[in-house]
């Protein structure tokens, strides 16, 4: 009896063995691996360095401004920076111009510039600032107006930081798609005056200059306060139902039918920039992709932050209206258009 | 003690057995639960606009017995493009499905969806009945 006690201990003491060598090997393993690694610090290059960032998003539209951070740096012992060029593919519009201030980020948040170099000097493609203080390192802002000449082509922006001891580095941002369809922003429509819309012209008019432009009339504002149906703030082609029309006197001519459907909430970043939940970003795409087949030729019942989708009798544009501010007391709202042009 | 593992193995293996020959519960060809309810009605009935907003004035008269839903909309509304919401018993469906904007203009030949119950075997058709705010 005692004999087989002592030899299944001896057999169980040979089976753990092994088993308690294969545990010890695994948490060495895993101790070696975790183990820091000792760290060293970087060593800078001795090169002129340079990074861009687009700062601005959303669809890049002809009149808006696409915003670049480009950063440039040098050892001080090499050097200090001398000048920085943008060069855009196609030539920006009046207003491009690159910040000679470089600007760092305070604990507050809060951009803080110091001027650097001379205002930007622009001509044709380029851009440029020239250093007038000893700086091996800054940021500078480049704004490039988006001009008409650009609508629906690439644009590419070429930066380039030259620095004292002759040396030159350059970096290209895009190609960036400029986008077909164009805005017009805060719109003042308001009923019994302003209150003729021309899609065509991205204009309001009032009944007298609408008889001369009535071949361009495409939506009539009115806002009316029924007491037993809503319909409230109200955009309705000339060529509606006068139930959705009434009390309204049509100039003579103004008679264009259109396509139209409601949405609500819809609040694109570029049309109300100021919105809460503004995030949204209406592109070309949306209007090429918009099927108002079967819509009707009246928009009732609209409010703040409602918005209407609209196609031209002539099949030329899309556009969208969104309503950034309506007054039920005095009858009137302000509204914002994208527009896309078809043919 | 190795009789016991025998025994406790033997009882693992047929409980995985049992488990594995049991019937998989009854789906239909939509893929969903065929039960044994026999409920089949509307509870509610919506309609939306296409801003996703109610155009609705007032409840819809849902009568189970006509099974008619009868829903009055607001003045001006689309009647073309609307996107109909129903509320059914516990397990019911609906046939046609709903897919997207439905057009309610004929107001003379009102759209009739039929609900179908829980056990698949109960089928009610509703005609939904759109008349516009003056």
């Amino acid at each position: 009896m005692i004999v087989n006690i002592k030899k299944n201990t001896m057999q169980y003491i040979s089976k753990y063995t092994g088993f308690a060598s294969l545990l010890m090997a695994l948490l060495s393993l895993s101790t070696s691996s975790c183990k820091k690694d000792s760290y060293a610090l970087p060593v800078a290059s001795d090169k002129l360095q340079n990074q861009a960032i687009k700062r601005t998003l959303g669809p890049n539209i002809v009149g808006q401004q696409i915003e670049f951070a480009y950063a440039m740096a040098i050892l001080p012992s090499k050097g200090k920076l001398a000048s920085c060029t943008a060069e855009a593919s196609i030539a920006g519009a009046p207003g491009t111009y690159m910040e000679n201030r470089s600007f760092h980020t305070e604990q507050t948040g809060a951009d803080v510039g110091d001027t650097v170099g001379l205002p930007s000097v622009t001509n044709g493609t380029t851009t440029t600032v020239t250093y007038t203080v000893d700086t091996s390192a800054a940021t500078l802002r480049y704004y490039y107006v988006i001009p008409e000449a650009a609508r629906g082509k690439t644009v590419t922006i070429k930066f380039t930081a030259t620095s004292s001891d002759g040396e030159s580095i350059s970096t290209t941002m895009g190609p960036y798609t400029i986008a077909q369809m164009d805005m017009k922003l805060n719109m003042k429509v308001s009923n019994d005056n302003m209150m003729y819309i021309s899609i065509a012209d991205s204009t309001v008019y009032n009944a007298a200059d609408a008889a001369t432009h009535a071949a361009s009339i495409d939506l009539v504002y009115l806002y009316r306060n029924r007491p037993n149906s809503a319909f409230n703030h109200a955009l309705v082609a000339p060529a509606a139902d006068t139930q959705y029309l009434p009390d309204v006197t049509l100039p003579t001519g103004v008679n264009r039918t259109a396509k139209l459907r409601k949405t609500f909430n819809l609040q694109d970043h570029n049309l109300a920039p100021n919105e809460q939940y503004g995030g949204i970003f209406i592109d070309d795409i949306d209007f090429q992709q918009l099927d108002l087949t079967g819509s009707p030729n009246y928009a009732i019942n609209l409010k703040q932050d409602a918005g209407v989708w609209v196609e031209t009798a002539d099949g030329k544009y899309r556009a969208y209206i969104f309503f950034n501010s309506v007054s039920n007391s005095s009858g009137s709202a302000v509204i914002s258009m994208k527009r896309y042009t078809l043919k | 003690m190795k009789k016991n593992i025998t025994i406790a193995l033997a009882i693992l293996m047929a409980a995985v057995t049992w488990a594995s020959c049991k019937k998989d519960a009854p789906v239909d060809e939509d893929g969903l639960l065929i039960t044994t309810r026999r409920d089949c009605y509307v509870s509610n009935f919506e309609l939306l606009g296409t801003d996703f907003v109610s155009v609705r004035v007032g409840s819809a008269d849902i009568d189970t017995t006509q099974q008619t839903i009868k829903v009055t909309v607001q003045f001006g509304t689309d009647l073309k493009n609307l996107y109909p919401q129903f509320t059914l018993a516990q397990d019911c469906k609906l046939d046609p499905k709903i897919t997207g904007l439905t057009d309610f203009s004929d107001t003379l030949n009102p759209r009739k969806w039929t609900v179908i119950s829980g056990d698949r075997n109960i089928r009610k058709p509703y005609s939904v009945i759109v008349s516009v705010q003056p």
